[in-house]
């Protein structure tokens, strides 16, 4: 494991995001291009809040899916039917899902298994609800008249370039944030828990509360990219905005980029979902899939702390020798 | 209206003895290898296609699909096994990761080997209506319902009485104690998980045999199974049995007083309930998750 103060943020994460923010330019920037990359930093983004709850908290959740879809729907109804700035709806978005996780509170005193499965329970919930609401959400045939990203500061943000740097300095945040929280005194009481929740309760530190606050945090980033990719698709509907992907993608690119680094899920994302899409549905069309899930558990078995995590072992071995 | 509940509730009675049998083989892997298999539902999946290969390949009756059920996921299993067996660091989590893998490979292998149609079997005898009074059944359903009894009943006396029971029993509730009293944990595990495989690939050709069967199925039945698990508590065969009794007649009365759509709700929130209001399960004695 990688110790507490690793000099990982600064360097590496400015030289992370100046080539992900280069990458269009080296790759010849096309529309289609750009879509994917999108596309795969939206998916960087939840995959971000997984491993944040992942790591900090020490909770693996199947259903980050709920948040996806809460902060999606959300956004586009406050933006479509009251007519609220989508620059303050996304938030918004953000924060319904925060709340919405506050619903899942009595899963938190679960241990492991139970709380992935509660988790993955209130997703499924979610969606039929949203499917069910069909007054306010459209149900089944979806949601699709309501407004796409603005112009800030004469950067037209609905443009695929401009979507594309709007995204990259939100990870990037993102992560800055990640970094922050995991070396303060916060991120220390959480990494005591993950050793051994009753110790850590024994010496004063509400535990619960904590992993209620990394619940939420999750929530709000998963929520703030769900209603970032609403307003980019330009369409909602309950099987896609709750889709199991959402879930599932987030947890692959996750371990195969390293879910204790802060770096590890974005960069992981980035590629997991260019490979499925550009190599593994040109291969197999329906069932691509199968190649991701065979990815994750040679992982799971060769190296569970993911690419980035056999990088860091490899230099801590170097630096300790 | 009557009728339909009544008929509800025998429907639901009937599938719940597959689902006691798929919850079941979940328990004993989990008490023994303390680690949930996620990919549990998908062992029943590779069984019922199995029957499914058998029947429209093959042309004979479904159930000669067991033997080659039982050998097909028994090898996966122990795979599965092995695997599991190589996790070192985080044993919980990293399970938990490893087995939903294996659980999209074997999804995703299904359907690209047998694409999305929904499939059941063709056998005019297991169509064959039965009325018991006010209610009907097909053959194939009360067939998978007696089977599930039977095997319920063996798996008790298996466990109850036969020296791996005993040592399945003894691992499940001291790992260490059991070492030190000469059982081997590890051959102990093993035959835990390839006694759960057992279940499933009965409870995989049962499901075809009375019921639809398609790709996502094996995922919904690893849910299904943990939340029979969840409102039995933990402990005894015949508190799951009924638990899975349970789910099924609420599942079959959502879709008769409400929709089919609302299905899987039923169960979900069955589960939060009872997560929520009786931690350790309907029939559990003093279990603790938290």
């Amino acid at each position: 494991m990688a110790s507490p103060r690793a000099p990982l943020p600064g360097l590496a994460l400015a030289a992370a995001f100046l080539v992900l923010a280069a990458l269009p330019l080296l790759l010849g920037a096309s529309n289609y291009l750009l879509g994917l990359l999108i596309s795969a930093l939206i998916l960087a983004g939840v995959a971000l809040a997984w491993a944040l709850l992942g790591n900090l908290g020490g909770m693996v959740s199947f259903g980050h899916a709920a948040f996806f879809g809460v902060g999606g729907y959300a956004s586009a109804l406050l933006a479509g039917k009251l007519g609220l700035p989508v620059l303050l709806t996304v938030p918004l978005g953000g924060l319904l899902a925060a709340l919405a996780s506050l619903a899942m509170l009595p899963a938190l005193r679960l241990s492991g298994p139970y709380f992935a499965l509660a988790i993955l329970a209130y997703a499924q919930i979610f969606r039929i609800l949203a499917t069910e609401a069909s007054s306010l959400t459209g149900g089944a045939a979806g949601l699709q008249r309501y407004p796409g990203l603005p112009t800030v500061f004469g950067l037209d943000l609905a443009s695929r370039p401009g979507a594309y740097a709007l995204l990259v300095a939100l990870v990037a945040l993102g992560c800055l944030a990640y970094a922050a929280i995991r070396r303060s005194a916060l991120g220390l009481a959480l990494r005591a828990i993950a050793e051994s929740e009753d110790a850590t309760r024994v010496v004063g530190v509400n535990s619960v509360l904590l992993k209620a606050w990394m619940l939420a945090l999750s929530a709000f980033i998963t929520g703030l990219f769900g209603a970032l990719n609403a307003h980019i698709i330009g369409f909602l509907e309950p099987d896609y905005a709750f889709a199991g992907s959402w879930s599932v993608l987030p947890i692959i690119a996750s371990v195969f980029g390293g879910y204790r680094t802060v770096l590890g899920p974005v960069g992981g994302a980035v590629v997991i979902y260019l490979f499925d899409q550009v190599v593994a549905k040109g291969l197999i069309a329906v069932g691509h899939q199968i190649l991701l899930g065979l990815l994750l558990v040679a992982m799971v078995l060769a190296a569970p702390n993911g690419l980035l995590g056999l990088l860091e072992r490899k230099g801590g071995a170097r630096a300790g020798a | 209206m009557r009728d339909l509940i009544l008929q509800a509730l025998f429907s639901g009675l009937l599938i719940g003895g597959v689902y006691a049998l798929v919850a079941l083989g979940l328990a004993l892997s989990f008490g023994a290898m303390r680690i949930i298999n996620l990919a549990h539902g998908e062992l029943v999946l590779i069984a019922a296609y199995a029957a499914y290969v058998v029947e429209a390949r093959g042309g004979v009756s479904p159930y000669w699909a067991i033997p080659l059920a039982l050998a097909i996921v028994s090898v996966v299993g122990a795979v599965l096994f092995l695997m599991i067996d190589r996790i070192r660091e985080h044993r919980e989590l990293n399970s938990l990761i490893l087995t939903y893998g294996v659980g999209i490979v074997l999804t995703n292998a299904v359907l690209l080997a047998f694409a999305s149609d929904v499939r059941t079997t063709t056998a005019p005898a297991l169509q064959d209506a039965v009325t018991l009074g006010p209610v009907y059944a097909m053959a194939g359903e009360i067939v998978a319902f007696g089977l599930s009894l039977v095997l319920m009943v063996a798996l008790w006396w298996w466990l109850k009485r036969s020296w791996y029971g005993r040592a399945v029993r003894a691992v499940s509730s001291n790992r260490a104690a059991a070492t030190l009293m000469g059982i081997n944990p590890l051959r102990t595990e093993l035959v835990a998980f390839l006694v759960a495989g057992a279940l499933a690939s009965f409870a995989g050709v049962a499901l075809y045999t009375m019921s639809v069967v398609q790709p996502a199925l094996g995922h919904a039945l690893t849910v299904k199974a943990f939340i029979v698990t969840v409102l039995a508590g933990v402990g005894s065969i015949p508190g799951v049995f009924l638990a899975a009794l349970l789910l099924g007649v609420t599942e079959a009365l959502t879709v008769t007083l409400a929709s089919s759509a609302l299905q899987e709700l039923a169960g979900m929130v069955l589960f939060l309930l009872v997560l929520f209001l009786l931690p350790s399960g309907l029939f559990g004695a003093r279990a603790r998750r938290g």
